[in-house]
């Protein structure tokens, strides 16, 4: 029996050696695969160009993005087509591990040429791994708006994609059946959940196993509460330098978000439920009500094809103001400042900052695009957000305005499930935010 | 016999091991160590050295603190019901007869799938949404639904149950071997002595489980201290920070908060605990070896 | 048959019967499940399909790029475990038989690895595995899984049993004329099949199921292992359970297929790896 078994770890070993051999060319030879999935020109001539004139030779770019590459389909096509000289490299890395991967390459001078920012691209700047883009010409097609959030003293670090936005969707079949409509306040919409729970139906689910359901929800109400004033925008600085505190600000807002704890239309029992059984619950009309945004409606389709589903915007106080959603400019295009082909990444900015490559990226992903002039058509799903759009009523100030946004909303999402399960109070919430924040700010000096 | 020679020949053999070692495991070690008193975080390029000042933060951060207790109240727990549940099964199962042994490796099984596959599974099999098959059983049988990982005062024991079911048979099939060591003269004697089963479990089987004991216990300890992969996919340390543990925390500060500084801090931290723990468990294992000698 | 025997016996079917049930109920639900649609396996999560059908088997392959993350994880595994058979048997024989006190003091170095979990390096490590331009690599993993994580236990576990086999057998060869390491090479090695085979079944369940050590450096998915395959489909990208699970059997079948054709060997793995320790 051991003679038996020593004999195959033997044979595993030599099938393994001779594995690892091929593997190096092996992954070699993956890597320039999955490049080539974004690469349409022709490759013999791209070869014969590379060994004659280097006008012909192709550059190849590495992109390293949270969104994958399926999210990205028909851009990444258009690219192509447009630049036959460029070979874009995706690489997808997960949200939650991103930051790490990215981190640890720049810091070694080293990294991806163009670089999908999120919340962490200021502090990015900040560090100066980033290259300053604010004389480029494309540049002027932005809406400010758009650019706000990759602005660091006055210099733009990068062009933002669509954008992204989250509200309420809502089952139009359970609405219509049970005579409701879509609520003009918060009061209203709790209303909605004891109408429909009185009847056995679910009203709303919401996959709380994450922080950030809750998180968006109640910033949702801040954002109708507090930044509706624009006079507050200002306070968005004021909590970068650790001055201004969420405990102060936003407690109104977060204590009337709490209102939907208090009369029971989220139950600690939600806490309990991932993302994907959330999704599962909405498209199979177990539950009238799920927040979320656009990249779900694939999916639950493709769960329930005969689903009617539409978006609100997630009510204020005030009935005469439209309500907001939380969103902003969803991610963007950086250039990494130690990149070897500034001039070939720069060609995919400028690109990609036109009206065509704007509707190929809204074509894989729904939102609305910050280059001025074009026009988006959401669809009726959002017709209901039609007004909160026209007001610009879309915020999320954490990757917006804030430097130390994901690990600040990270700590205020966690320590909401907390106050959903009852340890812990909306003021302490906000508090835990606002230590987190300062203890970054002081890891930063 | 060509001492020199010889020891060359040494020095050549293990110096490879040993120069791999040292520069992957102690000098990072080492380093976290140094980290741990500087000001260096991903977002600022310019070190400095700031004292302990990192290891106070961490005893005012209450998260920090709390993920420390549940590392440790963890640990703990697990090596109690891992070895406990083991002994229990190794002292039962210790036959032979063929369905005794399927049931052996059935219970064995789970320590080769990977802890986060198992992970996965039990986050469907527990999940509060409708079709929990956990939550099914017990309504079947008339029982109230459980929110198990849900409920932060119960999501903790609940990745445990899963980490229990994975290695329970690992603890159990080292049990068995060290039964099947002992003397069947020893259990002949207490026969005579008149002794019921119990008795002679408490009289003959346990001590003499010593080598077993001390192995699994360590080893569980130990593993329930790092505990990362079960936790980072069944509930990524929620709800709330109810079980955030060490591992996790750390990479959460380490990596995505970019406190490269503090989570090191954290790292000796935890070196220290891990250090006391099997320095503590290794001297009352000396005494009850000893014990048993006399 | 006395009545206590026969309530004996039962009772102990009756256990026999229950940690069947506990074990067997959570294997049995991930299997069937993946056979299922989605609305029958939320019907009756226990139940047999009504028909089998392996769709889900093919999406989930084709969605963790089976093969490629396959090849992965036996290049990774195959080459930390040559490694570490190579580096461990050396390093534990010459700590075994030399009494000179710089080898005493290595082996005290590798001890140490034994005790304190390298997590707490691991953010200095990352840091430097970075700095030399690795990150993203096989063979970054593979040192990690050989240095970080194995090796002191490898080393402690043949060194054990060097220590059963009588020096004389080497003596002998001495005075043959052989050097010392053909003494080793020639003589020892070959005795030490079965530590070898017990310490190579230890190590490939460890590298198998190390989660976070690719997690951490693998980035480009066409390098990734089947365990972060598994991971980056769950998510915003997973649709429902029934098209999840087959990827966690996926991942899990090759080991599986190993337990089940050398349980024997495994267990004893196990055993000897406790006992030595």
């Amino acid at each position: 029996m051991k003679r038996k078994l020593l004999a195959l770890l033997l044979s595993l070993t030599v099938i393994a050696g001779s594995l690892a051999g091929c593997g190096n060319e092996g992954s070699n030879a993956g890597a320039s695969d999955t490049a080539g999935t974004a690469d349409v020109s022709d490759t013999t001539d791209a070869d014969a160009g590379a060994t004659d004139t280097e006008s012909g030779e192709v550059v190849k770019l590495r992109m390293m993005a949270y969104n994958a590459e399926s999210t990205r389909a028909t851009y990444l096509q258009y690219l192509a087509d447009q630049l036959p000289g460029i070979e874009i490299e995706f690489e997808f890395v997960s949200n939650d591990n991103f930051d790490n991967v990215l981190n640890s390459q720049l810091q070694a001078g080293e990294g991806p040429d163009i670089i999908e920012g999120g919340g962490q691209t200021k502090l990015l700047a900040r560090a100066g791994y980033l290259l300053d883009i604010s004389d480029q010409e494309f540049i002027g097609k932005y809406a400010d708006s758009g650019l706000q959030a990759y602005t660091v003293d006055g210099k733009v670090y990068a062009i933002p994609l669509q954008s992204w936005f989250e509200g309420i969707y809502y089952n139009k079949r359970i609405f219509e059946e049970n005579g409701i409509s879509v609520p003009k306040t918060w009061d209203e919409f709790i209303e909605i959940h004891k109408t429909l729970e009185a009847k056995g139906i679910k009203a709303q689910t919401m996959g709380a196993q994450s922080y950030e359901p809750m998180m968006k929800q109640s910033i949702a109400l801040a954002n109708n509460m507090f930044y509706s004033d624009s006079a507050n925008l200002a306070f968005d600085e004021k909590f970068n330098t650790g001055e201004g505190k969420l405990e102060e600000a936003w407690l109104p807002a977060v204590e009337e978000w709490y209102k939907i704890i208090e009369e029971g239309c989220l139950q600690p029992e939600m806490l309990g439920l991932s993302y994907d059984q959330a999704l599962d619950e909405f498209a199979t009309e177990k539950a009238a009500m799920w927040e979320c945004g656009p990249w779900a409606v694939e999916t639950i389709l493709e769960k329930n094809p005969d689903i009617e589903i539409g978006m609100f915007p997630i009510p204020g106080t005030n009935a005469d103001k439209p309500g907001w959603l939380v969103g902003g400019p969803g991610s963007a295009w950086a250039i990494n400042a130690k990149s070897k082909h500034i001039e070939e990444a720069l060609q995919v900015l400028e690109v990609t900052s036109t009206a065509e490559a704007q509707q190929a990226l809204v074509a894989d992903n729904a939102g609305s695009s910050f280059v001025e002039g074009v026009e988006i058509d959401l669809g009726d799903i959002y017709a209901d957000c039609d007004e909160a759009f026209k007001a610009g009523n879309v915020y999320a100030p954490w990757t917006a305005a804030w430097t130390n946004g994901q690990s600040v909303v990270e700590a205020y999402g966690k320590s909401l499930q907390e106050v959903l399960s009852g340890s812990r109070t909306v003021q302490e919430a906000l508090a835990e935010a606002d230590t987190t924040n300062l203890n970054l700010i002081d890891a930063m000096k | 016999m060509g001492g020199k020679k010889r020891t060359r020949v040494y020095f050549l053999m293990i110096i490879p091991a040993f120069i791999g070692f040292v520069v992957l495991y102690i000098a990072p070690t080492a380093m976290s160590f140094m980290y741990s008193l500087t000001n260096w975080s991903v977002y600022n390029p310019e070190i400095r050295f700031v004292g302990l000042q990192n290891f106070q933060k961490i005893f005012t951060d209450a998260k920090t603190v709390a993920a420390l207790k549940h590392s440790v109240k963890y640990a703990f727990m697990i090596t109690i019901v891992q070895n406990v549940l083991a002994i229990i099964l190794a002292v039962l199962l210790n036959r032979k007869s063929r369905v005794v042994n399927f049931v052996k490796s059935l219970t064995f099984l789970p320590a080769v799938l990977s802890i986060m596959v198992v992970g996965y599974l039990f986050q469907y099999i527990m999940t509060s949404a409708d079709g929990g098959l956990l939550n099914m059983i017990i309504t079947f049988f008339g029982g109230k639904p459980v929110n198990w990982l849900g409920d932060e005062k119960i999501a903790l024991y609940s990745v445990l149950i899963t980490q229990v079911w994975q290695w329970t048979g690992w603890s159990m099939v080292i049990y068995v071997a060290n039964l099947k060591s002992i003397d069947g003269a020893l259990y002949e004697a207490a026969d005579i002595d008149g002794a019921n089963g119990i008795q002679k479990f408490l009289r003959v089987t346990l001590p003499l489980l010593y080598p077993a004991v001390s192995f699994n216990v360590l080893m569980s300890l130990i593993g329930g201290m790092k505990m990362f992969d079960a936790v980072f996919v069944m509930t990524k340390g929620g709800p709330g920070y109810a079980t955030e543990t060490i591992m996790t925390t750390l990479i959460r500060e380490g990596f995505n908060s970019g406190r490269t500084a503090y989570a090191c801090a954290f790292a000796v931290i935890f070196f220290i605990v891990v250090f006391i723990f099997s320095q503590t468990l290794t001297y009352f294992f000396n005494k009850w070896e000893e014990a048993i000698q006399s | 048959m006395s009545i206590k025997k026969v309530l004996g016996k039962t009772g102990y079917g009756v256990f026999l019967a229950c940690v069947f049930l506990i074990m067997i109920i959570p294997i049995y639900y991930l299997l069937v499940t993946t056979f299922k649609s989605p609305a029958e396996a939320a019907a009756s999560p226990l139940g047999l399909p009504v028909r089998f059908t392996f769709d889900n088997y093919s999406k989930a392959i084709a969605a963790m790029n089976y093969l490629q993350s396959f090849r992965n994880n036996l290049i990774i595994a195959a080459a930390s475990v040559v490694l570490l058979l190579v580096f461990s048997s050396m390093s534990a024989y010459v700590i075994a038989r030399s009494k000179q006190k710089v080898f005493k003091i290595m082996s005290g170095v590798f001890m140490v690895g034994l005790i304190i979990p390298f997590q707490i390096s691991i953010i200095p490590l990352y840091k430097m595995l970075a700095a030399v331009h690795i990150m993203n690599t096989h063979f970054a993993v593979i040192l990690v899984d050989v240095f970080c994580i194995n090796l002191p236990l490898s080393i402690f576990l043949i060194r054990g049993f060097i220590n059963t086999v009588p020096v004389e057998l080497e003596e002998a060869a001495f005075i043959d004329g052989s050097g010392t390491f053909q003494c080793y090479w020639r003589i020892i090695f070959p005795l030490l099949k079965p530590i070898l085979a017990t310490v190579a079944i230890l190590d490939t369940l460890t590298i198998w199921n190390d989660f976070m050590t690719p997690l951490l450096l693998l980035q480009s998915s066409e390098k990734q292992v089947l365990l972060q395959q598994v991971y980056r489909n769950v998510g915003p990208f997973s649709t429902d359970w029934t098209s999840f699970f087959p990827m966690l059997v996926m991942a899990t079948l090759p080991l599986v297929i190993f337990y089940l054709i050398m349980q024997k060997q495994i267990i004893e793995g196990v055993v000897a790896g406790a006992v030595k320790g």
